[in-house]
């Protein structure tokens, strides 16, 4: 019986000639990643150095630390911790990305992204680097046990695989193929397991549609998702990667928990109505309702697709009056591609504020809504309370959609715009 | 597959609360207006403000807590456990687990049993006990037992050393020890 690309790439870090789900292993990761932000960064470092004597890492390149929270900053206190996480790593030899975008698409673009790799981070947006064919795994707080030692103690995970085939229609897009899974397999279908994406139409999907998907797996419960890496990936991900690995895919014969089949010419635009990720429903639910936000960003969406959706919709056109349309492009090096491709001046035309890559729109660090306001948005959450009041509603979609509703100042749909 | 065992006493207190929400989002206990608030008492002042304003009243150290199918899911935080551990609330025994959630409260070396089942198994105020050894929980009003699922090696771990950074100082130590009776010369 063959192994699955999970399989292989633990039983690599774990320095085992094989492993099998269910089997609890310490395994090396290649790579360990963090952005700061308090509780988290500041605590390891402390940790590592007072609880453990560890005053410098033994191996830095192994490391890769982000600040994109709380850029810019807005307090002293926001800069102090970037000050201590400068420093720390200036210190430690260890590689920072500070105002380079968000993490999660910085680590693909500056080669975390190695196919066949084995990374950790405390978030668990992380597993976006799946699109390569990385396993990027999310352990919340116990990332620590990267700072303080060489492994991580984890139990390999099963698999469920998800094939997708046919095309998607115009209108719809990668945002929706995920929250279509959510409500196909349910909010709990990938529990402590890995998602991992197949089948014929993934070789026709975009990188950034890929991105996308497996950056969002953590709402089906899922530990990471994972693609077998082809041709386009590799082009993308082996001139950049940190790492000489051999890429590895799942065998013909690999045993899955469970296996998926989804036909993405039947999909329809999505809208996930708060205050949870697992509330999917058809776009056409929720026509005409009022909104007072539209973001356009966040590590899962923000892309070049998703900003030529919008700029789509809302050219020769005007964001409605009293509507605030924030855009945001997930990377610098993205944005300047828009730039370079007109998308940033069609969109500041139409009425939107474009602002530099950052987190901090998607939690409510700013653009802050309050009470009784309601947002269309592709970031990665609609709980109560993420991007503002807790009596402030999210309704998360995909680009195009924010595009046609904040232009009608309601919920709308993009196909007539398009 | 291991399965390893808990060196601990057995949990035995009362069922202080059942949440039957499917997808239960525990932000919700102390509510997300109130999320940001760092004194532990203050937050158990608030804690069960929606579901039983009486709960801080009548729950005991030792109670547990019941939760349904993928409890913890969304965007969960700290403080509404820290909140039900300050009440003296001991562990969360659920129909299964956001792995999230379950990273995050096994990290604070917070007991968390995932038991197919506990649903129809308990009712509220029953007096229930967690057997570590025997990997069942017991119903000891109904006189009934249910087994639960074993844990993996490293969470057991980390529950029975009190926490993440205990836990890591005790793999720690043991890895120092290892080194050294391997440079022992003549063994």
């Amino acid at each position: 019986m063959g192994y699955t690309i999970t399989e292989k790439i633990l039983a690599r870090a774990a320095g085992l000639p094989a492993v099998r789900a269910g089997q609890d292993i310490k395994a090396k990761p290649d790579f360990v990643l963090a952005y700061d932000f308090p509780g988290y960064t500041d605590v390891y470092f402390k940790t590592m150095k007072e609880d453990f004597g560890i005053e410098r890492v033994a191996e830095p390149e192994r490391f890769g630390i982000f600040i994109d929270h709380m850029v810019p900053t807005a307090t002293a206190k926001e800069e102090e911790l970037h000050i201590n996480t400068r420093n720390w790593c200036a210190e430690n030899d260890v590689p920072l990305f500070e105002r380079h975008g968000i993490g999660h698409q910085v680590a693909a673009e500056v080669g975390y992204a190695t196919p066949g790799a084995f990374v950790v981070h405390f978030d668990g947006h992380v597993s976006q680097l799946g699109t390569f064919g990385t396993l990027a795994i999310g352990l919340r707080r116990n990332v620590m046990e990267a700072f303080v030692s060489d492994t991580v103690s984890i139990r390999v995970p099963d698999t469920v695989r998800v094939n997708l085939r046919g095309s998607l229609r115009p209108g719809v897009m990668a945002r929706d193929v995920f929250h279509h899974l959510v409500r196909r397999l349910g909010p709990s279908s990938c529990r402590f397991q890995v998602l991992e994406l197949g089948g014929p139409s993934v070789a026709a999907m975009s990188t950034e549609g890929l991105q996308t998907i497996t950056g969002l797996a953590m709402f089906t419960g899922a530990l990471t998702a994972i693609v077998n890496p082809d041709p386009v990936r590799l082009d993308y991900a082996l001139p950049r990667a940190r790492k000489k690995l051999e890429p590895v895919s799942s065998d013909p014969d690999a045993q899955y928990s469970a296996v998926h089949d989804i036909d993405l010419s039947d999909l329809e635009p999505i809208v996930v109505v708060p205050p949870t990720p697992a509330d999917t429903r058809d776009l056409t639910e929720f026509l005409g309702l009022e909104i007072n936000a539209g973001y356009l960003g966040s590590c899962a969406s923000g892309r070049l697709e998703d900003l030529r959706a919008a700029a789509k919709v809302l050219e020769g056109r005007r964001v409605k009056t009293g509507v605030s349309l924030h855009i945001v492009p997930t990377s610098q090096e993205l944005m300047a591609a828009a730039a370079r491709e007109g998308l940033v001046s069609t969109l500041v035309e139409a009425g939107a504020f474009v602002s530099s890559p950052s987190c901090d729109y998607c939690f409510g660090r700013i653009a802050t809504m309050t009470a009784g306001q309601r947002a269309v948005s592709t970031g990665t959450l609609n709980v109560r309370g993420r991007m503002g009041s807790p009596d402030s509603e999210i309704y998360l979609c995909n680009a195009a959609v924010v595009a046609a509703s904040a232009i009608e100042g309601r919920i709308a749909d993009p196909r007539p715009y398009l | 597959m291991t399965e390893p065992t808990l060196n601990m006493p057995p949990m035995k207190g009362r069922v202080a609360f059942i949440f039957d929400e499917v997808n239960f989002d525990v932000d919700q206990i102390v509510g997300v207006k109130n999320i940001k608030i760092t004194d532990v008492a203050e937050l158990a002042q608030v804690a069960m403000q929606a579901y039983d304003p009486d709960f801080a009243k009548s729950v005991r150290p030792g109670d547990l807590l019941v939760g349904a199918d993928n409890f913890g899911y969304g965007h969960p935080h700290y403080p509404p456990m820290k909140a039900m551990r300050h009440l003296g609330v001991t562990g969360v025994i659920a129909e299964s687990f956001s792995p999230g959630y379950w990273r995050g409260e096994v990290s604070m070396g917070f007991p968390q049993v995932s038991c197919p089942g506990i649903l129809g198994f308990v009712q509220r105020w029953d007096e229930i006990e967690v057997d570590w050894a025997a990997g069942v929980v017991r119903n000891h009003t109904q006189g009934t037992e249910i087994p639960f699922e074993p844990l993996p090696q490293a969470d057991a771990e980390m529950i029975e050393a009190g926490g993440l950074v205990p836990f890591l100082k005790r793999q720690a130590a043991q890895q120092r020890e290892q080194k050294d009776h391997a440079h022992v010369p003549g063994i």
